[in-house]
C-alpha cells in the first residue's frame, strides 16, 4: 500500500505541502502509479483526516502525529481526499480505493486513545457516545465518496486482538464496521476492511462482514473474503532483494490474494524494493490484476 | 488483607486498592509486603494474563492505575534499602513517536518486577537517549517505536553510543509494533521483545547472564 507520504518524499515535498490539497494528493499517487505500475490506488495521506475534521489537533511533519484528544479546532481535509479521488479515477485505468477510518479508531482518537481504552472498560455510556460521533461523521463522509463510485478501504488499526480483547471488538467495533460495509456493497463498490496486528481472535468475525478484501498482516489463514497482504513492511524498507522476492513467492501461494505489503509502505523505503515486489509478482502471476 | 489488594490490583480497582492499603497501613502491616506480596504479586499476574491473552491492553492500564494508586501511597514509606532494585532501566519511545501506551506498560511492569525505572516518556530524540546514558548509567536501555518512519532511530542511537565508547556500557533492548527480532540483530540491539511481559523476561535473562 503505498501512500501518499512516500510519493511526496520522491517528488521532494512535505506532507503537509501534500495531504493539504488535493490535487497534490492526486499528483504524488499518481506519479507512485507510474512509476510502479501497480494494480490498484489507495488514497491515503494519513490516519488522522477524520480526527482533524473532529477538532484533533493534528501535525503531519515529520511524521503524521495526533496531538491530543478532540477540541474546538478542526481542519477539514476531507473535501480534500475527496478531490484526489475525483481526479485519480478519471485518470487512472485500474481500481481507485480511499482510506476510511473505522468508527472505534476515530472514536479513540477523539477521546484520547488510552483515555478511550480505558473508557471502553469503565465508562461504556462515554465510550458509546464517542462512538456514535465517530459513525455518524463516517457515514456521512462515506456517503460522499461512494457519490463518486470509488473503492473503500476501511482501516481500524485500534480494534486490533493486539490491543483490545474479541469482546470489546464485538461491543464496540464490529457493529459500526458492518454498517459501513454495509452501506458501501449497497452501492456496489468494492469495500476492504484493514486490520493490523493480531487478528486470529476475531477472524471469524471479520470474516462474516462479507467485505470484498480483509487487509490483514498474517495471511497464511482460511477465510471467505479474499485476503490482502503478504509482504511485511519491515521486508519491504529493509529487505533485500532476496528476502523480497522469497515473501512475494511465499505470498502468491497463498492465491487468491491481493499482494500488497501488510500495512503501508513506510515513506522512506527504497522504490528498488517496491520495483522488485512488483516484477516479481508479474513473473509468478502474469494473470495478474483485480477481478470484478 | 495483602491478597485483598492484589486482586484489587487484578480486577482494575484502583478505588479499593487506595481503600486497601491504606488500611493495612493503619493495622501496621509492613509496607514492604504490601508493595511485594499485594501490588507487585498482583501485577505479575496481570502480565501473566496479558501474556495468556485473557487481558488486553484496556486491561492492562486498568490494573496499572490500581497499582501506583497502591503504589503512590506507600512509595514514601518504604526506606530505599527496601526499593534498591536490581537493575536500573532507561525507558523512552523514540523521537517522532508519540505512541507511549506500550511503553507506559512496559514500565508499569518492570517497577512491578523490581527495577528502577527512569521513564524518560516521548518523542524524545536521541541526545536526550544519550545524555542519560552518561549521567544515569543505566543497565539496560530500553527504547519502543510504533512508526515504521521513526523505528529507524534506534540504529541511530546504538551508532551514537558507539561513537561515544559508550556502548559497552549499557545493554539495549528494542520492542514496538514494526519491531522484530530481525531488525533488532540488524541494529546491533542486544535485545527485542514483542510485548511488555516479555521485556520484564528479557531484562532478567540479560542481567542473569
Amino acid at each position: 500500500m503505498v501512500c501518499a507520504d512516500h510519493g511526496a518524499l520522491l517528488m521532494n515535498m512535505t506532507l503537509t505541502e501534500v495531504a493539504e490539497d488535493g490535487e497534490r494528493i492526486a499528483r504524488v499517487l499518481r506519479y507512485c502509479y507510474d512509476l510502479y505500475d501497480y494494480d490498484m490506488v489507495l488514497v491515503f495521506t494519513d490516519p488522522y483526516v477524520e480526527a482533524q475534521a473532529l477538532g484533533c489537533p493534528v501535525t503531519l511533519d515529520p511524521y503524521p502525529t495526533l496531538r491530543g484528544p478532540a477540541s474546538n479546532h478542526s481542519v477539514d481535509r476531507t473535501e480534500q481526499i475527496i478531490k484526489a479521488a475525483d481526479i485519480l479515477k478519471s485518470e487512472i485505468p485500474v481500481p481507485v480505493f480511499v482510506s476510511i477510518k473505522g468508527p472505534f479508531t476515530l472514536a479513540a482518537f477523539l477521546g484520547g486513545v488510552e483515555h478511550y481504552l480505558k473508557a471502553t472498560m469503565k465508562s461504556e455510556a462515554e465510550a458509546t457516545h464517542l462512538l456514535q460521533e465517530a459513525l455518524h461523521h463516517q457515514l456521512a463522509y462515506l456517503r460522499k465518496l461512494l457519490s463518486l463510485s470509488v473503492d473503500i478501504m476501511i482501516g481500524d488499526p485500534l480494534a486490533s486482538s493486539s490491543v483490545i480483547s474479541p469482546g470489546a471488538f464485538c461491543k464496540y467495533a464490529l457493529p459500526g464496521l458492518q454498517t459501513m460495509v454495509d452501506m458501501a456493497k449497497a452501492k456496489n463498490v468494492r469495500v476492504g476492511v484493514h486490520i493490523c496486528g493480531e487478528v486470529a481472535p476475531i477472524l471469524k468475525h471479520l470474516d462474516d462482514l462479507s467485505a470484498d478484501i480483509l487487509s490483514i498482516e498474517d495471511i497464511d489463514v482460511e477465510t471467505e473474503t479474499i485476503r490482502m497482504g503478504g509482504v511485511g513492511t519491515d521486508t519491504i524498507l529493509n529487505g533485500d532483494v532476496e528476502r523480497i522476492r522469497s515473501e512475494v513467492k511465499n505470498a502468491l501461494g497463498n492465491r487468491p490474494i491481493i499482494l500488497s505489503t501488510a500495512c503501508d509502505v513506510p515513506p522512506q523505503t527504497d522504490p528498488a524494493s517496491i520495483k522488485t515486489m512488483v516484477s516479481t509478482a508479474r513473473e509468478n502471476d502474469p494473470d495478474h490484476g483485480v477481478q470484478e | 488483607m495483602i491478597e485483598s489488594i492484589r486482586k484489587a490490583v487484578i480486577e482494575m480497582d484502583d478505588e479499593k486498592a487506595i481503600e486497601l492499603v491504606s488500611i493495612a497501613l493503619k493495622e501496621k502491616t509492613d509496607p514492604v509486603d504490601i508493595l511485594e506480596k499485594g501490588l507487585i504479586s498482583g501485577m505479575q499476574e496481570v502480565a501473566t494474563l496479558f501474556a495468556r491473552k485473557e487481558y488486553y491492553v484496556p486491561e492492562v492500564l486498568l490494573c496499572s492505575e490500581a497499582f501506583y494508586a497502591g503504589f503512590d501511597i506507600i512509595k514514601p514509606l518504604i526506606g530505599k534499602s527496601s526499593q534498591q532494585s536490581k537493575t536500573k532501566v532507561v525507558l523512552g519511545v523514540i523521537e517522532g513517536d508519540i505512541h507511549d501506551i506500550g511503553k507506559n506498560i512496559v514500565k508499569v511492569m518492570m517497577e512491578a518486577g523490581g527495577y528502577e525505572v527512569i521513564d524518560l516518556g516521548r518523542d524524545v530524540p536521541i541526545a536526550k537517549f544519550i545524555e542519560v546514558v552518561e549521567t544515569e548509567k543505566p543497565d539496560i536501555l530500553a527504547i519502543s517505536s510504533l512508526m515504521t518512519t521513526t523505528m529507524v532511530h534506534m540504529a541511530n542511537i546504538i551508532s551514537e553510543l558507539e561513537q561515544r565508547k559508550l556502548r559497552d556500557t549499557v545493554k539495549v533492548i528494542v520492542g514496538g509494533a514494526p519491531v522484530n527480532e530481525e531488525f533488532a540483530a540488524r541494529i546491533k540491539a542486544d535485545g527485542y521483545s514483542p510485548d511488555a511481559p516479555s521485556a520484564v523476561k528479557l531484562v532478567e535473562k540479560i542481567i542473569g547472564g
